[in-house]
């Protein structure tokens, strides 16, 4: 009848899993619904900048397990990590396991690059209209002479906003390859230490 | 997790679901405030507009501050409840075997200890009500006492610690 209390591992705390989430949901939204460059790809990504900046925040003032110290990128804790795995021992860890770790800081930079070139491209979010847009598009890439037309861009748009679009897009297709690793992982570390793993990121319940 | 860590840790998510709202909408000011700064130059509206923005950027950083306490408190009461918890049933097993109850007997003291009444017991336990209460008689005369509540108080008697019991104690 007394409830036996062994300390459940705990989950994430309700920040972590919101960013966790919606960043989720904006990559999914920019990359399957909204079209490129179009209003709504440029507002979710800046919806995506702020969350991203939110946890990052989170990272200086959360608590322990959030924070960047628990869960700094170590090449030694990867390998011990590593060999943890191939002995088959399971150790807990208070935070990201060290591969997951390296798994988060390497998405955040991804997603960094991304909104920098994003930003960078598009200018402010559009609030009313295309032509306000291009007016600000010209006005934030200095140093390059924007034709009127800026409306079929695609053929005009050369040289700096086209190395960004690349940029843009290449980091992009990284991240969509680090999602699918990160969910291995997962998967990989459910089968291995228990449904815990998913547990502690599960958006409601309990 | 105890019902007031859990009631604690609600609010928690409440107020990060704020908070990501807070970090949204200040993204999307300071978005537009830099687009018109370099669209028309600073003005007195967005000097108003960019106050406005940070402001909410305060608010954001206090509120994830706020996040934390709590997830701090619900911690807290957490561990002091289970500490408490770990306690209390030391002392229950300690008590039940220096009373040398029998394992039915400490069984329907558990419950009553819990607060059950005979009725209530004896469904749990799936015994007769008479049964119940003759054992609830040894348990009681084994501890010396003659009620539930005496049995209860027994135990929180001991749990509750009094600052320097003296003789004028309450002393206002």
């Amino acid at each position: 009848m007394t409830a036996t209390t062994t300390p459940a591992r705990r989950r994430w705390d309700p920040i972590v899993r919101i960013t966790h989430w919606s960043i989720a949901l904006a990559v999914l939204a920019n990359a399957l619904l909204t079209e490129e460059g179009s209003g709504p790809h440029i507002w979710v990504g800046y919806g995506l900048a702020a969350i991203l900046a939110l946890r990052l925040l989170w990272g200086l003032v959360g608590p322990a397990e959030a924070r960047f110290a628990a869960f700094w990128p170590s090449p030694r804790k990867a390998f011990a990590h590593l060999r943890d795995i191939r002995a088959g021992t399971v150790t807990p860890h208070a935070s990201h396991n060290p591969l997951g770790a390296l798994m988060v800081y390497a998405i955040w930079v991804c997603l960094l690059t991304i909104i920098a070139t994003g930003i960078t491209m598009a200018g402010p979010p559009p609030w009313d209209g295309a032509e306000r847009e291009a007016e600000h598009r010209s006005a934030v890439v200095s140093g390059e002479s924007h034709e009127e037309a800026s409306e079929e861009g695609d053929s005009e748009e050369e040289g700096e906003e086209g190395l960004l679009g690349e940029i843009h897009e290449t980091a992009a297709n990284l991240l969509y390859l680090l999602i699918l690793l990160h969910l291995a992982g997962v998967i990989f570390e459910t089968r291995r230490s228990g449904k815990q793993v998913l547990v502690a990121m599960a958006p409601f319940g309990r | 997790m105890n019902a007031k860590a859990r009631s604690i840790e609600r609010k928690a998510t409440g107020i990060s679901i704020l908070v990501a709202l807070q970090a949204l909408a200040c993204a999307f000011f300071l978005a537009d405030l830099v687009g018109d700064v370099l669209a028309d130059g600073i003005g007195l509206h967005l000097a108003i507009e960019g106050m406005a923005a940070i402001a909410l950027l305060v608010a954001v950083v206090l509120g994830s501050l706020q996040v934390r306490s709590l997830i701090a408190a619900a911690r807290r009461d957490e561990t002091a409840v289970a500490a408490a918890q770990g306690a209390m049933s030391e002392l229950i097993a300690l008590r039940f075997a220096e009373w040398q109850l029998t394992a039915a007997e400490a069984d329907v003291a558990l419950f009553a200890l819990k607060g059950c009444d005979i009725t209530e017991i004896a469904a749990l336990r799936g015994s007769a009500a008479g049964t119940v209460r003759a054992q609830l008689t040894r348990v009681y005369a084994k501890a010396g006492v003659d009620s539930q509540s005496a049995l209860i108080a027994l135990f929180l008697e001991e749990l509750i610690a009094l600052p320097d019991q003296g003789p004028s104690a309450p002393r206002a």
